[in-house]
């Protein structure tokens, strides 16, 4: 008894060191983005001193440099198309895969995976001429189809999902004279909700976190078009990371709580997601 | 590898079937169907499907438009990539220097290719065209009902409704992924880097160049076959490491957190994801200045004397830790950062596989005497692995092409001193695809970048194939069921 004891408080001890690894450079994000000093704090890991000035400055008080208010608005407003349109693709390609039968699918397929094994930003390259040609860098829609165009490819989730969805209510809908449409329509969607979560969520969260495609397409152009990651990567440049890092530190901050919340939301389906649908939780 | 032989070749038989479908068409067809060989539209306009009719022909036109108002322009000159020099011309009636009419090098890559892609997509349309008019002459002779346009419109909803949901996904991939993807591919067989660089310079093919370059030690001044070794090596290395300690990780946390033992499993878990919810860009660049220089990680050590003891071992020789700024130390550094990032990902994987273990099993293996260790091994890890072996490969996959862990953590930090290796403009801690895109971004040396590029797409490749094919059998599906 005595050494299942040992044991159990070993393992909660193990946990707890753990975690507090993990949480220090989430904790130190937290903690600087409170200081009154705005360099990096080398010497202590707590801040002498404690303001909510970075808060203020970056929410209200933008400069040259800190446009916190516009990036956010930017990369909300790239988000929320790119999200749109990379769902739709999603799911329409995940739907003809999945649930119809026609002679190009195992090409297509095929094609696919072996597209998805090129980097991605190698074609960044040509696409990046592509758009200038069509003058559409240092533009959001240039983003907004960077982001979403080719997210046909990213299908393969959604797939696994719609594999699992019974064969047999869609040959009922089919007796019932129901068109392959009013079928995708009314029928699959409507049990899908998981995935649709799962892919809405991931594709609106993709602009937020990336930060090559935006800095590729946007670094040319004006800072008050940028988006967060661009934004934020640029507050630590050599010259301005003495006057900025605690603004950066809040900006993180600020960035983080939205994504959290969506990703706490999503966490359930990724896992899923991953297993390619064949874990059923 | 059957299995691959089998579908490779039942593609070619598809295509073979469709050029003949198209040779015993344009030989029993009618007169209309011959006719529209030349007008597209003659076969439906005799069925009486005027709309279609009209449509196919406004297709016809618009791409003989394209090709003698746009493509000519540009792909008798694919061969050379252009000749004529920019220069400037004092032009005498407006009295000023005016560029003369000079070859864009990477306009005429770009424009011809995407003209190919044109011209096959119409070869494709222009065959089934005839098939088409072949199949509604049929129809006619047997007295079946044509359809009209209306229902012509409905079919696409119905037994035609993939087209309707493919047609804009595929085009938005042809446009932004395989086009480019393609001009890649061409620009890794020219010249083009900083010396030509488009429009006040011209390239041109050079063949194999750029691949012996890489391979080998081509060059005088600057050996990039020097450079490549180092850094594909590094890149499996971290690969091999990046994929197997955060993998390997997940599953020991998961199973310590999801032990009956743990309390709270749940208040654990989230306090590891809430490390994933920061996005990478602000956490990795945060533990960057954490770890720099003169950060507070080197404060901490000087402090407890750790950097001097180091300095007195001689394993550093200078007056802080370079965690992210030297070789070895930045190596070693980033695999455990990455750890830091990547385990609690698998953590959440490795839980929800975890849970739905088949009881059965688990029940069935402790009746017969089973200890938790032989349990553990012969039927947790066997589950898991057969669970989680595709997303392992696509994880390794993705490590190669890990560019945010290494760009935000050495970027402006990392400064090689290995001469030869910057004369490549490589570092000692670049990936492939880093080292890529810094040859892109600063040295505009787009041909080794591609290069580059198709090299690692195919160790992904070679990889994904022999990994799949060897030790994820399709056989094995059933195992669980």
């Amino acid at each position: 008894m005595n050494k299942r004891f040992v044991n159990i408080v070993l393992r909660h001890l193990l946990l707890a060191f753990l975690a507090f690894i993990w949480l220090i450079p989430i904790v130190w994000l937290l903690v600087t983005s409170f200081s009154a000093y705005t360099g990096i704090n080398t010497s202590t890991f707590f801040p002498q001193e404690w303001s909510l000035q970075n808060y203020k400055n970056l929410l209200f008080s933008a400069d040259s440099v800190a446009q916190f208010p516009n990036w956010f608005k930017n990369t909300f407003i790239v988000a929320c198309c790119s999200c749109v349109i990379s769902s739709a693709f999603v799911l329409m390609v995940a739907y003809a895969t999945s649930c119809m039968r026609f002679k190009m699918r195992k090409p297509l397929m095929n094609m696919a995976v072996i597209m998805n094994l090129f980097p991605g930003f190698l074609s960044m390259i040509a696409v990046y001429f592509i758009l200038r040609t069509l003058n559409l860098t240092n533009n959001h829609w240039g983003l907004v189809l960077v982001y979403s165009a080719s997210s046909g490819l990213g299908y393969l989730i959604a797939k696994g999902f719609l594999d699992t969805v019974p064969v047999s209510l869609r040959e009922a809908a089919y007796l019932d004279g129901a068109s392959e449409a009013k079928i995708f329509w009314s029928v699959v969607l409507p049990m899908s909700q998981p995935i649709i979560v799962y892919t809405v969520i991931s594709s609106f969260l993709a602009p937020w976190m990336d930060f090559i495609f935006a800095k590729m397409i946007l670094n040319a152009g004006v800072s008050s078009q940028w988006t967060v990651a661009i934004g934020l990567f640029n507050m630590l440049d050599r010259s301005l990371i003495n006057t900025y890092f605690t603004q950066f530190c809040a900006g993180g901050v600020l960035v983080s709580i939205p994504i959290s919340v969506l990703f706490v939301i999503m966490q359930k389906f990724y896992v899923e997601g991953v297993t390619g649908g064949s874990v059923k939780g | 590898m059957d299995k691959v032989k089998g579908q490779t070749g039942s593609f070619f038989g598809a295509i073979g079937g469709f050029f003949k479908e198209f040779g015993t068409a344009v030989a029993n067809g009618d007169i209309f169907v011959k006719l529209s060989l030349i007008w597209m539209g003659a076969g439906y306009c005799r069925r009486k499907q005027f709309i279609k009719s009209i449509l196919i022909t406004l297709f016809e036109i618009a791409v003989i438009a394209f090709t003698f108002g746009f493509a000519m322009d540009y792909v008798p000159k694919f061969a050379t990539l252009g000749t004529v020099q920019q220069e400037s011309v004092f032009n005498v009636v407006t009295m000023k220097n005016e560029f003369n009419d000079y070859d864009h090098s990477f306009m005429i890559l770009l424009f011809s290719l995407i003209s190919f892609v044109v011209w096959a997509i119409f070869a494709v349309v222009y065959l089934n065209n005839i098939i088409n008019n072949y199949k509604l002459q049929k129809m006619e002779q047997e007295g079946k009902h044509i359809k009209t346009f209306k229902e012509d419109l409905i079919s696409f909803l119905n037994e035609k409704f993939h087209i309707t949901l493919l047609a804009l996904p595929v085009s938005g991939v042809v446009a932004f992924t395989l086009v480019p993807l393609l001009v890649l591919i061409l620009v890794a067989f020219t010249n083009y880097d900083q010396q030509h660089m488009p429009p006040s310079a011209l390239f041109t093919w050079v063949g194999f160049r750029n691949f012996r370059d890489l391979f080998g030690n081509g060059g005088l001044t600057v050996t990039f076959g020097y450079a490549f070794v180092r850094v594909l090596a590094w890149t499996l290395v971290w690969a091999v490491f990046a994929t197997f300690t955060t993998y390997i990780g997940g599953i020991l946390l998961s199973i310590l957190i999801n032990d009956k033992k743990t309390k709270f499993p749940k208040m654990w878990r989230t306090l590891f994801i809430i490390t994933i919810a920061v996005p990478q860009f602000v956490s990795l660049l945060l533990v960057k200045n954490f770890f720099g220089n003169s950060g507070i990680v080197n404060t901490f050590c000087a402090n407890i004397g750790l950097t001097d003891w180091l300095r007195s071992m001689g394993l550093i020789g200078t007056s802080y830790i370079p965690f992210l700024s030297a070789p070895g130390w930045a190596h070693a550094m980033i695999i455990l950062i990455n750890v830091w990032v990547g385990v609690p990902y698998q953590m959440l994987i490795a839980t929800g596989v975890l849970m739905n273990i088949p009881t059965e099993q688990l029940e069935s293996a402790r009746i017969d005497g089973a200890t938790p260790r032989q349990i553990f091994w012969k039927i947790t890890m066997p589950y898991m692995l057969f669970i989680t072996g595709p997303a392992l490969v696509t994880d390794f996959v993705k490590n190669i092409n890990n560019f945010n862990v290494i760009y935000l953590l050495t970027a402006n930090v990392f400064v090689t001193t290995n001469q030869a290796m910057a004369n490549s403009q490589a570092k000692e801690v670049d990936l492939l695809v880093t080292w890529l895109y810094t040859l892109t971004q600063d040295y505009y040396n787009y041909k080794m970048a591609s290069t580059i590029g198709i090299v690692v797409f195919i160790i992904c490749a070679v990889f994904t194939l022999i990994s799949f094919n060897r030790f994820i059998k399709g056989d094995r599906e059933e195992a669980y069921r």
